[in-house]
């Protein structure tokens, strides 16, 4: 395997042979070690000093279910401090394939006028990847959904992608790093923190791989692998959320809805209330009937990326059977929709689209644009005058480009207090003074407010805190640091989080993770070792958020959470900034 | 004397809406006499418990799918009761903190896992 670094300033490719010390790691965890060793803290995200990195996890490449995903990594535009996106797509498991353990890009060239693309494929004489460059200028300033059949056209239909849209070509703070997926959509997204403004800083537009002929992925133990590899599978194929015609797979991550709205936790009208009065009509649960009276039959969800076997993600139709968009996340619907007002699923849909187009954040845009709804910029609920904000950005207007700077910056121009941020990222769709436990991991979390930093993966993890009541302070402090150390285990293992679901139930799956992994790289991990792993992870990407200035102080949510009530609980968030403290001091 | 329950049934569970199903939901005011309870509900809106998972009353976490010590749950006028089908889910990061009715925080808390899994309908080994 090679860690392929490419320097942006001169275009100069070196193959580097993996360092011992990187031997074991991979997806975010190589990801945030490479950057925590290469990256000065106090580099400017869009500057020359800032790095690029892309790897994939453990197992990706092999036949592990639900594991083509791909970390990004580098210095965030939006927060300042270290950022892992981690996305599914073909890509993914095609530079898996390729024994690439991490692609690096770094320096920035002179010329910013030329964008490049990266030709990645097999050279079978050489038996290691080719690397080769493209004037990519002509695939800028444009849409994705224009642009990137024309790389298909050009190099065939087998190739894979990553990319940024025109919010990287600006810097944008709310630039993600778009993939294609296994319709060629241009559809996927490490979306959070602006990564894509790095790729499009690096006058990268971009990565195309043609995996042909590429070895596959070396697996030390294949016995023990596969093993592991049943184990999960049975775990996922019969478990109700992630089984065939099981939540996830009928109605998308969207099914959570209806549910956080009538616990009073789906953040409305810019987090102004817990519940909105039209979230039945945009939940996953309404997604699917109103397909199934368009299209005339039950339509269930497709895969993002080779091998996975949960299948979430939705496709939106119109009245006419016309594809609206692929796919309405939860994240996306609520953000673009009860965040900003918005009960109309096609409008919500068309603006997925519109941010797949132009390479946004649908999370960042959303929390955006009902802070510009606060101000007065256009009213709440006002879906068509949303759509134009979206090409604003899109068209890099002057309010466009404030947008997109992100929901902080954007607040601060147009003098809103209610910013619904943490270290300079917007918040997802879980309201912390409804939800306590998750604010503490928005508030902590590395990655800023972040709702894929803690997930519970293990009933083991209740006995982390010692016999702290897991309601209690101590208790959710301890919990929350348990959920982001086997996070960012999860993260570099190569599996999608959402493996989680059936795991926590199904012990027999937790273990097939560990054995999975175990047999690709040969260690004899442990379910301790998940947990110990993952921390050594957060303490890097911490140890770099200190050095880049961020403090106690970062780790809190905004004040206005402190102090004004959300209906229709009328809780205001409550834990105090010790327990906040306590979760990486005890790490 | 009759109280008025505002009753929301989430996808499949929206047949036993009748006229008011809309995609993917229904919404419905149900009359009960004084004192009912979530059970007496159940059996007007003739529901079987079993096929009912993640409740909430007001807002207020009240049964998980297996776990549903909320039957004898004395109802109000005016109250909001949520209905959600089996195929729904609420993960436990995501829901960890969030406010239930007394009787269902009694039931987690006094179980060793606390309440940290998704179903409960079959017992796991995990």
């Amino acid at each position: 395997m090679w860690i392929v670094r490419i320097n942006m300033t001169d275009r100069s490719v070196k193959f580097e042979d993996v360092p011992e010390k990187y031997k074991y790691l991979a997806g975010r965890g190589l990801t945030s070690h490479i950057i925590y060793d290469e990256v000065p803290p106090l580099a400017h995200p869009l500057g020359p000093s800032n790095k690029l990195v892309f790897a994939t996890g453990i197992v990706t490449g092999t036949s592990a279910p639900t594991s083509a995903r791909v970390s990004a990594g580098g210095k965030s535009p939006l927060t300042g401090g270290i950022k892992e996106s981690n996305a599914g797509s073909p890509w993914a498991h095609d530079l898996a394939v390729m024994r690439i353990k991490a692609l690096i890009l770094e320096g920035l060239p002179e010329d910013k006028k030329t964008f490049w693309g990266i030709h990645l494929s097999w050279d079978a004489d050489a038996g290691k990847p080719r690397v080769e460059f493209f004037d990519a200028t002509e695939y800028t300033g444009k849409d994705l959904y224009e642009v990137s059949p024309k790389l298909f056209e050009r190099f065939g239909d087998r190739i894979s992608f990553a990319g940024c849209g025109v919010s990287g070509e600006y810097g944008y703070g709310n630039a993600g790093i778009v993939y294609n997926d296994l319709a060629k959509r241009p559809s996927r997204y490490s979306g959070r923190g602006g990564l894509g403004s790095v790729m499009g800083s690096k006058r990268v537009k971009f990565i195309v791989i043609d995996a042909k002929g590429a070895p596959g992925v070396e697996i030390v133990d294949k016995a023990l692998f596969d093993e592991g590899r049943k184990k999960m599978i049975d775990a996922i194929r019969s478990h109700d959320i992630t089984k065939p015609k099981g939540g996830l797979n009928s109605f998308g991550t969207a099914v959570l809805i209806n549910i956080l709205n009538e616990a009073g936790g789906l953040p409305t009208r810019n987090f102004s209330s817990g519940r909105f009065e039209g979230a039945a009509k945009i939940a996953g649960e309404a997604l699917f009937e109103t397909n199934k009276q368009r299209l005339g039959k039950e339509l269930y969800n497709h895969a993002c990326s080779p091998g996975c076997i949960i299948q979430c993600s939705n496709t939106l139709y119109d009245e006419n059977g016309k594809e609206i968009t692929s796919c309405v996340e939860y994240e996306s619907d609520w953000a673009l929709g009860a965040n900003c007002g918005i009960d109309d699923l096609d409008a919500i849909g068309e603006m997925v689209q519109l941010c797949n187009a132009y390479g946004l954040d649908t999370i960042e845009t959303g929390c955006t644009i009902a802070v510009a709804m606060e101000a007065g910029v256009i009213p709440f609920g006002d879906a068509k005058g949303a759509i134009q904000l979206i090409h604003e950005m899109g068209k890099g207007t002057h309010m466009g480009r404030i947008l997109g700077a992100g929901t902080e910056t954007a607040g601060k121009v147009l003098g809103v207090t209610r910013v619904p941020t943490v270290k300079g990222q917007s918040m997802p769709a879980y309201e912390p003074r409804a939800v306590k436990g998750i604010g503490v991991t928005y508030a902590t979390t590395t990655m800023g407010a972040d709702h894929t930093a803690g997930y519970t993966i293990a009933p083991e993890i209740l006995s982390v805190g010692g016999k702290a009541d897991p309601l209690s302070n101590e208790g959710k402090a301890a919990l929350s640091r348990a959920f982001q150390a086997t996070t960012a285990f999860i993260d570099s293992s190569g599996h999608c989080l959402f493996i989680a679901f059936p795991i926590l139930d199904i012990a027999s799956g937790y273990q097939g993770m560990i054995d999975e992994c175990n047999g690709v790289l040969g260690t004899k991990w442990t379910a301790d070792d998940v947990l110990r792993i993952g921390g050594e992870i957060l303490k890097v990407e911490r140890a770099f958020n200190e050095a880049a200035g961020f403090t106690k102080a970062h780790d809190r949510v905004p004040e206005f959470m402190k102090r004004e009530p959300l209906p229709p609980h009328n809780q205001v968030f409550d834990i105090p900034d010790e327990v906040l403290d306590a979760v990486y001091a005890e790490l | 004397m009759t109280i008025r329950i505002d009753v929301w049934l989430y996808g499949e569970l929206a047949k036993y809406g009748g006229e008011q199903a809309k995609a993917g939901f229904a919404n419905l005011q149900i009359n009960l006499p004084e004192g009912a309870t979530v059970a007496d509900l159940l059996t007007q809106m003739k529901m079987p418990t079993e096929e009912r998972g993640i409740t909430f009353i007001n807002g207020l976490l009240s049964a998980m799918p297996g776990v549903q010590p909320d039957l004898a749950h004395v109802l109000h006028d005016g109250d909001r009761v949520a209905f959600f089908h089996l195929r729904s889910m609420w993960p436990f990061q995501y829901r960890h903190g969030a406010s239930m009715i007394g009787e269902l925080a009694q039931e987690l808390t006094s179980r060793e896992d606390k309440g940290i899994h998704h179903d409960y309908r079959h017992e796991r080994s995990g």
